[in-house]
């Protein structure tokens, strides 16, 4: 096993780092809170050409042909910069999904636009209970005529403002478990009866409220099998887990070479406050964290991108960085003082994120389940 | 309100700590540590002259009428000089004979109590090591006029030199695990009474005492038949607090003993009490120590004046059990190798404070104790 | 050791309850805390009203000398400071009643006294701290704004940051330079300000969830009389200390946490999860009653430190201990409360954020480990002031 980066996936972390600090400053991403889309089209344009949506999309589809760990370097350069906009959930929950489970015509209509960045797609799964388990799929899909009718309420849907196709998690029958009975619709965002709102939360980035107001579909918009839809979610979540990490990852490192950067040039009691032993020592249990993130989360991508099954990885993965994301974060802060409470400082830009980023795609305590699970503790 | 020790809690505080000076060097700590019987006669008989073990015994049972909050003062130094001996058990037990006993029972029990010619203990826990009710399981059977006990109970503290056990048995199976509980007063010259000392972390001499249909009568009993529960409850109470106190005096010595090393420990030129880091941990120390002292006094001071105080109760003891062990963890930590060995004090109190955590209720059980009472539903 | 309080106090508290539940039907919605206090005008006239409803009661003046209106004590002070606290009622100035009135009992002349204290006891002056700069935080002494005497008067110059509530503030008060010669904590005064002077400019700082509640204030060459000054002139930093401990020991947040607990556990028993109420969630259980043994034991701390504060016998490492410990529960609460409304613990105020959205701001609530000194300044404080540990060389 070698979970070190390749010299491609270097040359492309370094080109994707210079990238980001050239286009995307803190004070855009910023500006991107307030703005109504989230992010600039000029920049997702320049990613695409870049070939970043396409990443992982083989090339009969218009994509690159990348894995999943190269993936994994473009997100945590984008973690480092807080990038703003619906790259994860169009490529991860998105395309990702579209390749795993999709039909062929389904890939070939929408892949290419993908790798093209005219088309955002995104995964409406949570509702009102926010799990990240089957029983909470509530929203139905019931047969009519030759096609569905889908009727229910999503909740913290990222990107779904502005997406053009949403794929929509609902159940189309009553399994004996929860995990069955669930199937993967893919809907034009734009179809009748769908209506959205954008919550207003901590961080950065759009979650929404996505309303299904009795909204038909085909027959054809079935991604994968009828009723097996679970188990392609549950890969997706996967993914998105450690996606996350990797982004988590980079936010963390971009936080410590902050706190080091301010702790080496602020002057308290006449000497930098860098130089005092109780900032030293956050500092350092800071990178204890970050490293943790570095090891785990390398480790659960090089496993998924080897298809080698890694429920247990990445749950600690997610786990881990879940939680250490938050200590980093929090003593960034700490260290910043005062300074870290403006509304333009970049540390609390980070610290704000960490809240949102830990409940996504299972929280802390939500993986230390899967892991005991995996463990072969019993379920209480 | 003043929280300030009354003039007579100074003297009762200085009495005993000058006793501990003079008569309990911590050498003789160590020593009576691999004692068979695990205290001193001596040191028994003096403490008794001094009038306190009768402490809280009214005058007209030959003690001093002293109220619980003075019990809390006398404990608080007990702890801080961990004088070896059966003091806690035959005190918490002689409040319960004093509340709940038959006259009879008092007038031949107390007094001798006070004189130090008797000693109690408490034998609560089983071999499931659960605190509350439903860990009591120990059966006394009803035989003619008598009961004829059978079971065995476990980490009864100095029970191979008491003389009598205060003790808990199942008499019923009622509704809930609190229904059918009977307490007794037995004589540990029993027939059929056996006691074997187990091996523990604290050294504090912790007893497997084994019933094998023991046969005791009716004037043994403690309260009614079957409805022993909120009884034992109250000395179980009595008991954590008692406990508490014992604990803050432990962290006080803990602390005192950490500050006076480090300022005279030199390492890299200073001595490592000038290091912040160390400092940082002290500091830290200091207020595990002092929101464990207030907590306890309040509970203490509650439980003086016969107010309901559970949930306080609890609340100290869920608390000081971790903050007692924090404070040692790091007296030892701060010592570096030296404090793991068995000449330093702080390795003393380390092992005592985590002997203090697993009598009368440990900190999950008084958790669970406190969610209860904040108001968190059970079930619905 | 008697923790009872007289009939008169119980009597008291009833009346503080009383007061602050009839003030809490005002409240508008969205109202949490200090922190919002300044934010915004609505909020802010809130406070106004509180604050003039219990002048007229001399609650703001409880424990002062009785030529000044005083009619209780410090204890009266404190209880006054829960049931505000427990009910989240704002209404007593952190800066003007909190701390500068002592100060000014303690230092200020007979005349300043008479001028600022009627103010301070009828609610009609609003103070703010002009104390943090740019290049001193923590370390306040090595301050740079200057206050040079020229005849009876000081010119102040220079900037001070993160003036709460300067930009709703009639009267300031902060530490300058007042001797450019003299080494650290004996080269500065403490003055008091008006806010209205000529000179003094205000700039909003904006939180990071972009509320306006700090501030940075300008000087520039602003003329003010030198009998402003606490205490004597170039002996501000005793001044100083003594009033940070007026800010540092504070009994009210203590009380709104365990108002936010009993909120949160009404939440958990009404709320399901998986099909399971959260109440029966064993590891909310376990953390839930974790940190509600921590605020109890904050509480019994602050009580301690109230007692010492009774008889003036509060050091200031029982100031820096309360202040570290009670603002450390805090976040850890914030932290544990946003976990256990999961996803919904992000969303701002809104119709999908529980408990009216208070744990979103309570969880970027970093100010209450970092103002009034930050936590490590404080240990700093405990470990050379309090346990005598040498100082790093």
């Amino acid at each position: 096993m070698n979970i070190d980066l390749s010299e491609e996936q270097k040359l492309m972390a370094r080109s994707a780092r210079e990238f980001v600090k050239r286009n995307v400053p803190k004070t855009l991403v910023r500006e991107m809170e307030k703005d109504d889309r989230g992010f600039t089209p000029e920049t997702w344009k320049e990613m695409a050409d870049l070939g970043w949506q396409g990443c992982v999309i083989p090339k009969e589809y218009g994509g690159v042909g990348g894995s999943f760990g190269d993936l994994a370097v473009l997100l945590e350069e984008m973690g480092r910069a807080c990038l703003p906009g619906p790259f994860f959930s169009t490529v991860v929950l998105g395309a990702m999904l579209l390749l795993e489970a999709g039909t062929e015509s389904q890939k070939i209509e929408i892949l290419p636009r993908v790798a093209d960045g005219e088309a955002i797609l995104t995964m409406a799964l949570t509702e009102a209970g926010a799990t990240w388990d089957a029983a909470g799929v509530m929203t139905r899909a019931a047969p009519a005529g030759d096609g569905y009718i889908i009727s229910g309420t999503k909740l913290f849907v990222p990107d779904a403002h502005v997406a053009d196709w949403i794929i929509c998690v609902a159940r189309t029958s009553e399994g004996t478990r929860p995990e069955e009975g669930i199937t993967l619709f893919l809907v034009n965002a734009r179809t009748l009866g769908i209506s959205y709102s954008v919550l207003k939360t901590i961080a950065p980035g759009k979650q929404c409220e996505v309303v299904f107001d009795k909204v038909k579909v085909s027959r054809g918009s079935i991604i994968g099998k009828e009723n097996k839809g679970w188990k392609v979610v549950e890969m997706v979540l996967q993914w998105a887990a450690a996606g996350k990490c990797a982004e988590m990852t980079g936010g963390a490192q971009e936080v410590l070479e902050m706190a080091i950067k301010y702790a080496n040039e602020r002057i308290q009691f006449g000497h930098p406050i860098g130089s005092f032993q109780a900032v030293q020592h956050h500092c350092a249990n800071m990178a204890i964290d970050v490293d943790g993130m570095i090891m785990t989360t390398q480790q659960a991508v090089w496993m998924l991108s080897e298809r080698i099954p890694c429920r247990k990885e990445v749950s600690i993965a997610k786990a881990w960085s879940s939680d250490a994301f938050k200590r980093c974060t929090s003593l960034g802060l700490r260290i910043h003082g005062g300074a870290g409470f403006m509304e333009d400082s970049d540390i609390a830009l980070f610290y704000r994120k960490a809240r949102t980023d830990e409940y996504l795609y299972g929280d802390a305590d939500f993986h230390r389940d899967v892991v005991s699970r995996e463990l072969r503790l019993d379920a209480p | 309100m003043d929280l300030r020790y009354s003039e007579e809690q100074k003297i009762l505080r200085n009495t005993v700590r000058e006793f501990a000076k003079r008569r309990v060097p911590k050498t003789l700590v160590r020593e009576l540590e691999e004692d068979a019987k695990g205290f001193s006669t001596d040191i028994w008989k003096e403490v008794a002259n001094l009038g306190l073990l009768g402490c809280a015994i009214p005058s007209c049972y030959g003690g001093v009428g002293a109220s619980f909050m003075d019990l809390t003062v006398l404990f608080e130094e007990m702890g801080r000089a961990c004088i070896p001996g059966p003091f806690l058990p035959t005190v918490v037990a002689s409040l319960t004979i004093l509340d709940d006993g038959i006259e009879e029972a008092k007038a031949s029990l107390l007094p001798d109590i006070a004189q130090g010619e008797l000693i109690l203990t408490i034998a609560a826990l089983e071999s499931e090591g659960i605190t509350g009710a439903k860990g009591i399981n120990v059966k006394a059977t009803p035989k003619g006029g008598n009961f004829t006990v059978r079971g065995t109970k476990f980490f009864v503290e100095m029970a191979h030199v008491a003389d009598r056990l205060l003790l808990a048995t199942r008499t019923t199976n009622g509704k809930s695990a609190e229904d059918g509980i009977t307490l007794f007063v037995a004589n540990t010259r029993t027939h059929g009474i056996s006691t074997e000392v187990i091996p523990t972390m604290g050294m504090d001499k912790l007893c497997e005492v084994r019933f094998d249909d023991v046969i005791l009568s009716r004037q043994d009993m403690l309260g009614g038949t079957d409805e022993g529960w909120p009884i034992w409850q109250k000395s179980l109470e009595r008991g954590a607090l008692i406990k508490c106190a014992e604990s803050v005096g432990g962290m006080q010595a803990c602390v005192e003993t950490t500050v006076n090393y480090s300022k005279d420990r030199v390492q890299y030129g200073n001595p490592i009490g000038s290091y912040q880091a160390l400092q940082h941990i002290m500091a830290d120390m200091w207020i595990s120590m002092q929101t464990s002292r207030y907590l306890t006094y309040e509970a203490a001071w509650m439980e003086s004046e016969r107010m309901p105080c559970a949930k306080e109760v609890s609340m100290a003891k869920a608390y000081v059990n971790e903050a007692y062990k924090y404070v040692t963890k790091w007296g030892v930590r701060l010592h570096g190798a030296i404090g793991t060995t068995r000449e330093q004090d702080v390795a003393l109190y380390y092992r005592k404070a985590k002997a203090a955590d697993t009598v009368f209720g440990g900190t999950d059980y008084h958790r669970d104790l406190v969610a209860d009472k904040m108001g968190l539903l059970r079930d619905s | 050791m008697d923790f009872a309080l007289t009939g008169e106090q119980l009597e008291m508290k009833r009346q503080f309850y009383e007061a602050c539940i009839e003030l809490e039907k005002l409240k508008p919605e969205g109202f949490a805390g200090l922190e919002s206090w300044y934010g915004s005008d609505e909020y802010f006239g809130y406070h106004r009203h509180c604050a003039k409803e219990f002048a007229k009661r001399g609650w703001l003046s409880l424990n002062w000398p009785p030529e000044y209106g005083g009619t209780g004590t410090i204890i009266d002070v404190a209880l006054f400071a829960e049931a505000r606290g427990y009910h989240d009622i704002p209404g007593v100035d952190p800066f003007g009643v909190r701390m500068l009135a002592p100060t000014l009992l303690a230092f200020g002349s007979d005349e300043l006294k008479r001028k600022l204290l009627p103010a301070i006891a009828s609610a009609e002056a609003t103070w703010c701290q002009l104390w943090s700069e740019p290049d001193a935080g923590s370390d306040l002494a090595s301050l740079t704004a200057t206050a040079v005497r020229k005849g009876d008067e000081l010119i102040v110059n220079g900037q001070k940051t993160w003036t709460t509530g300067g930009h709703k503030a009639d009267w300031g008060f902060g530490v300058f330079k007042t001797d450019l010669g003299a080494p650290k904590h004996r080269n500065l005064s403490f003055l008091v300000v008006d806010m209205k002077t000529p000179g003094i400019t205000v700039e909003p700082i904006l939180f990071m969830d972009g509320a306006h509640l700090y501030n940075a204030v300008y000087f520039d060459d602003v003329h003010v009389p030198a009998k402003n000054i606490l205490g004597r002139e170039n002996e501000g930093w005793k001044v100083f200390n003594l009033t940070a401990g007026f800010e540092r020991s504070g009994g009210g947040e203590i009380m709104r946490m365990q108002c936010m607990l009993h909120d949160l556990v009404a939440y958990c028993n009404e709320t399901r999860r998986d099909g399971k109420s959260l109440a029966c969630d064993p590891l909310i259980r376990n953390r839930l009653s974790q940190v509600a043994c921590e605020v109890e034991a904050a509480r019994t701390l602050c009580l301690s430190v109230v007692d010492l504060q009774s008889r003036n016998e509060m050091s200031l490492m029982d100031a820096a201990g309360i202040k570290v410990f009670s603002s450390e529960v805090g976040q850890r609460l914030a932290s544990l409360a946003t976990d256990i409304l999961g996803p919904f613990g992000q969303v701002k105020f809104s119709k999908w954020s529980p408990l009216s959205g208070v744990w979103e701001k309570e969880y970027q609530n970093f100010m209450r480990v970092i103002a009034g000194g930050a936590n490590e300044v404080q240990k700093n404080i405990i470990a050379l002031y309090g346990l005598g540990l040498p100082k790093a060389k």
